[in-house]
C-alpha cells in the first residue's frame, strides 16, 4: 500500500512540474490562431504548509473531515505539500463562443493529472436589457459563492464551507444549461435551467463519510476514497466512488433563480434533482443515487470593502433496493454557513461559521451513520502581486459521527487544521 | 488644477463679456467625484459645438476602457483602438446608439459615429469588468470633472444658465440633475455640489 502511494505521489509531482512547464510564457509565432494564443492559457500553483491534529483525514482512509489529519497519535505535524497545479485553457471559438478546459494535479487525487472541467460557453452581445447565455459540458453548476475564476479557486480563503466542499467533490455533472438575465431598473433577475447526466453517484460521500471541509475538486476519471463501510455495504458498494458516471441513462435537471434588488445584494435559490435510480448498479458496484436538494444563497456588500456570504442547503439521497419503507441508504442532509470578509488594501480577513448535520434512515445503514457538527474558520489573504498571494488559515471542526467507532475512535471528534498557502497565477 | 477643456480657443466667436465658472463635485461623505459631466445651456439653449474638437477615442488597454467617460459632440466620430494583445468585443445597446465592434488584437482603425445626444454605456462582451460611457453632447460648454472632482469653464456668457450634471452612478432619474444659475458679466463664480451616488455595479452586472 505504501509503495503504491509513494509512486502515485511521485507521479503527481512530475505531472505538476509538467503542467508548470506548459504555463511558462512563450512568444506566439506570427500567424498563431487566436485559440492557440498564449493569453488563452493560465495556470495556478498552490504550495502549502499544512498541519493538523486529530484523526486521519478521509483522504487517508479515515473519518476526518479535513483534507489533512494528525500525525501518529494525532499529533500536530506541519508538512510542506504541493497541493495543486492547475492549467486552464480558454480558447475563443468564435465571437460568441468560448471554450474552457481545466486539468489539474491535486495532491490526494487518484490520477496524477485529471480533467476538472470541459465546457463551451455561448454568450452573444445583449440586444436590449435581456441577456441570454448558455453553457454545455462537464462543469459545476453555479452554486458556490466562495469560488471564482476559470480555475474555480476559493476566494480569500483556503478551505471552502461544508456546502461548497461537497459541491466541489460530488456535484459536477455533464450538463446543457441556459440562462436568461434581465435588468429591471437598478434590479437584476436571472433564471437558469439545465438538463444533465453523469452525476448519478452524487450523495455517496455525503452518506458514507458525511460532510467534510476541504478544497479537493472532483476529477472526471479518478476515484475518491470512502471510509470503512458497514458489514453489509462492504459487499454491496465499491470501496471508492466515481463522481462522474452515468448509470441509469436518466437525465437530471437543476434550476436557479437569482435576484439582485440593489447592486450590493444578491439572493439566489437553486434546486437540483439528478433523478437517479437507486436500484441501478454497475458491475464495479457504483450505485445510482436519487439525490435532490434545495439551496439558498445570499451575497451582501456592507460597504465597499466588506462582504457577507451565506448559503444554506437541505436535501435527501437514496440508494439501493427498497426494503419495506426504506431504501438501503436514505440520508437527509443539511448545512449552512455565514461568512464575512473585510478588505483593507492588500489584505483580506475572513471569518466563517459552518453548521452541518445528516440523518440516516436507510434499511441497511445504522443510526450511527447520522452526524452533526460545526466548524469555525479564520483566514487572511495577502496579495503580493498580480500573480501571487499568500494565505493563512485556521480551521476548527467539531463533529459527532457514530461510525467513527469502526475506526476505534470516539464518535465525537474535534480537529484543528492550520495552513499557509502560496498561490501563484501564471 | 486640471482644466476642463470645453471652452473655446478663438475669442472672436464669443461675446466679449464672459465669466469663469468652477464647479466642485463631492459625495455626501466628502469624497471628490471624478468623471461627472457638467453641460451648460446659456439662456436655456445649447452653446455652439465648435470648441469640442477631436480626435476622440476610447482605447482598450490592460483590459480596461480609457477613458471611463468621454465627451463627444453630436455627429462626432470616436475611434476604438485596441492596444491589448487579445480580442475585445465592444458593444452598446442603449437607445442613443446601438452598435457592436469585433476588435482583433491590436486592431486600431475602427470608428463609430455618434449621432444622437445622450449617454451611451459601453461594455465588452468578453471582459465583463470593462465599462465606459460616451456622453454625446449637444452643447459646446460640456466638461468632465477631474480626479479632484473639479471642472473649470473659462468663458461662460452672462445671464441665466441651465446646468445639467450627469454621472453614470448618480441617484436620480436619467442619472442627471438640472440646476439653474445666473452668471455674472465678468469675474468668476464657484459652485460646490453634493452628489449622491449609487455603489458602482459589480463586474458582469453593468447592464
Amino acid at each position: 500500500m505504501e509503495i503504491v502511494r509513494a509512486s502515485k505521489r511521485r507521479a503527481f509531482d512530475l505531472a505538476s512540474a509538467g503542467l508548470l512547464g506548459l504555463c511558462l510564457p512563450a512568444a506566439a509565432p506570427a500567424g498563431t490562431p487566436a485559440w492557440l494564443a498564449p493569453d488563452t492559457v493560465s495556470g495556478t500553483i498552490d504550495l502549502r504548509l499544512a498541519g493538523a491534529d486529530g484523526e486521519p483525514s478521509w483522504t487517508d482512509d479515515g473519518f476526518g473531515k479535513a483534507r489533512f489529519g494528525g500525525g501518529d497519535g494525532g499529533g500536530f505535524s506541519p508538512r510542506p505539500v504541493l497541493a495543486e497545479a492547475e492549467l486552464v485553457w480558454r480558447p475563443p471559438l468564435g465571437w460568441d463562443l468560448t471554450g474552457t478546459l481545466a486539468v489539474a494535479a491535486q495532491h490526494e487525487q487518484d490520477y496524477p493529472v485529471d480533467l476538472i472541467e470541459a465546457f463551451v460557453t455561448w454568450r452573444p452581445v445583449p440586444r436590449g436589457k435581456t441577456r441570454l447565455s448558455a453553457r454545455a459540458g462537464l462543469m459545476w453548476p453555479s452554486v458556490s459563492l466562495e469560488h471564482e475564476g476559470p480555475a474555480w479557486a476559493v476566494t480569500d480563503m483556503i478551505t471552502p464551507s461544508a456546502i461548497n466542499s461537497w459541491i466541489g467533490e460530488e456535484v459536477k455533472p455533464v450538463a446543457v444549461e441556459g440562462t436568461v438575465s434581465r435588468a429591471l431598473g437598478s434590479q437584476r433577475v436571472s433564471a437558469t435551467l439545465a438538463v444533465f447526466g453523469f452525476n448519478d453517484t452524487a450523495g455517496t460521500l455525503l452518506s458514507f463519510r458525511g460532510w467534510a471541509m476541504h478544497d479537493l475538486k472532483a476529477g472526471a476519471f479518478g476515484l475518491q476514497k470512502l471510509p470503512p463501510l458497514n458489514n453489509f455495504m462492504l459487499f454491496a458498494q465499491a470501496a471508492e466512488t466515481r463522481p462522474t458516471i452515468e448509470i441509469d441513462d436518466r437525465p437530471g435537471f437543476y434550476g436557479k433563480l437569482a435576484w439582485s434588488p440593489a447592486a450590493p445584494v444578491q439572493l439566489e435559490a437553486f434546486y437540483y434533482a439528478n433523478r437517479g435510480v437507486p436500484e441501478a448498479v454497475t458491475p464495479s458496484l457504483q450505485w445510482g443515487w436519487d439525490t435532490r436538494f434545495l439551496h439558498l444563497g445570499l451575497r451582501a456588500d456592507l460597504g465597499p470593502r466588506t462582504r457577507l456570504l451565506a448559503q444554506a442547503l437541505s436535501g435527501t439521497t437514496e440508494m439501493g433496493i427498497e426494503e419495506g419503507a426504506h431504501y438501503w441508504v436514505e440520508t437527509r442532509y443539511r448545512a449552512a454557513y455565514l461568512r464575512a470578509t473585510h478588505e483593507a488594501g492588500r489584505v483580506a480577513l475572513s471569518g466563517r461559521f459552518d453548521l452541518f448535520d445528516s440523518r440516516e434512515r436507510g434499511s441497511e445503514m445504522e443510526r450511527e451513520e447520522s452526524e452533526e457538527g460545526w466548524a469555525l474558520t479564520g483566514a487572511g489573504r495577502l496579495r503580493l502581486s498580480d500573480e501571487a498571494a499568500l494565505l493563512v488559515e485556521a480551521l476548527h471542526i467539531d463533529s459527532r459521527r457514530g461510525t467513527r467507532l469502526r475506526a476505534g475512535a470516539a464518535p465525537r471528534q474535534s480537529q484543528s487544521v492550520v495552513q499557509l498557502a502560496l498561490r501563484l497565477t501564471l | 488644477m486640471r482644466v476642463g477643456l470645453a471652452f473655446l480657443v478663438a475669442a472672436s466667436a464669443w461675446p466679449a463679456l464672459a465669466a469663469e465658472l468652477t464647479v466642485e463635485l463631492r459625495t455626501p461623505s466628502g469624497q471628490s467625484v471624478p468623471n461627472a459631466v457638467v453641460s451648460l445651456y446659456p439662456g436655456g439653449g445649447p452653446a455652439p459645438l465648435a470648441p469640442l474638437r477631436g480626435p476622440f477615442q476610447i482605447a482598450q488597454r490592460n483590459t480596461q476602457f480609457q477613458p471611463f467617460v468621454l465627451i463627444v459632440p453630436v455627429g462626432g466620430q470616436v475611434a476604438f483602438p485596441n492596444y491589448d494583445s487579445f480580442r475585445h468585443h465592444v458593444y452598446s445597446f442603449s437607445p442613443a446608439k446601438r452598435f457592436e465592434l469585433k476588435l482583433y488584437a491590436r486592431e486600431q482603425d475602427r470608428t463609430v459615429r455618434f449621432d444622437k445626444a445622450g449617454a451611451v454605456p459601453l461594455g465588452c462582451n468578453i471582459h465583463d469588468q470593462m465599462t465606459a460611457f460616451v456622453k454625446v453632447t449637444d452643447t459646446g460648454l460640456a466638461a468632465r470633472s477631474d480626479a479632484a472632482g473639479r471642472i473649470f469653464f473659462a468663458n461662460v456668457p452672462p445671464g441665466p444658465v441651465v446646468a445639467r450634471v450627469w454621472h453614470p452612478w448618480l441617484r436620480l432619474p436619467g442619472n442627471q440633475a438640472e440646476l439653474r444659475w445666473t452668471m455674472p458679466a465678468r469675474g468668476s463664480q464657484r459652485h460646490a455640489l453634493t452628489l449622491k451616488l449609487r455603489p458602482p455595479p459589480r463586474p458582469g452586472a453593468a447592464y
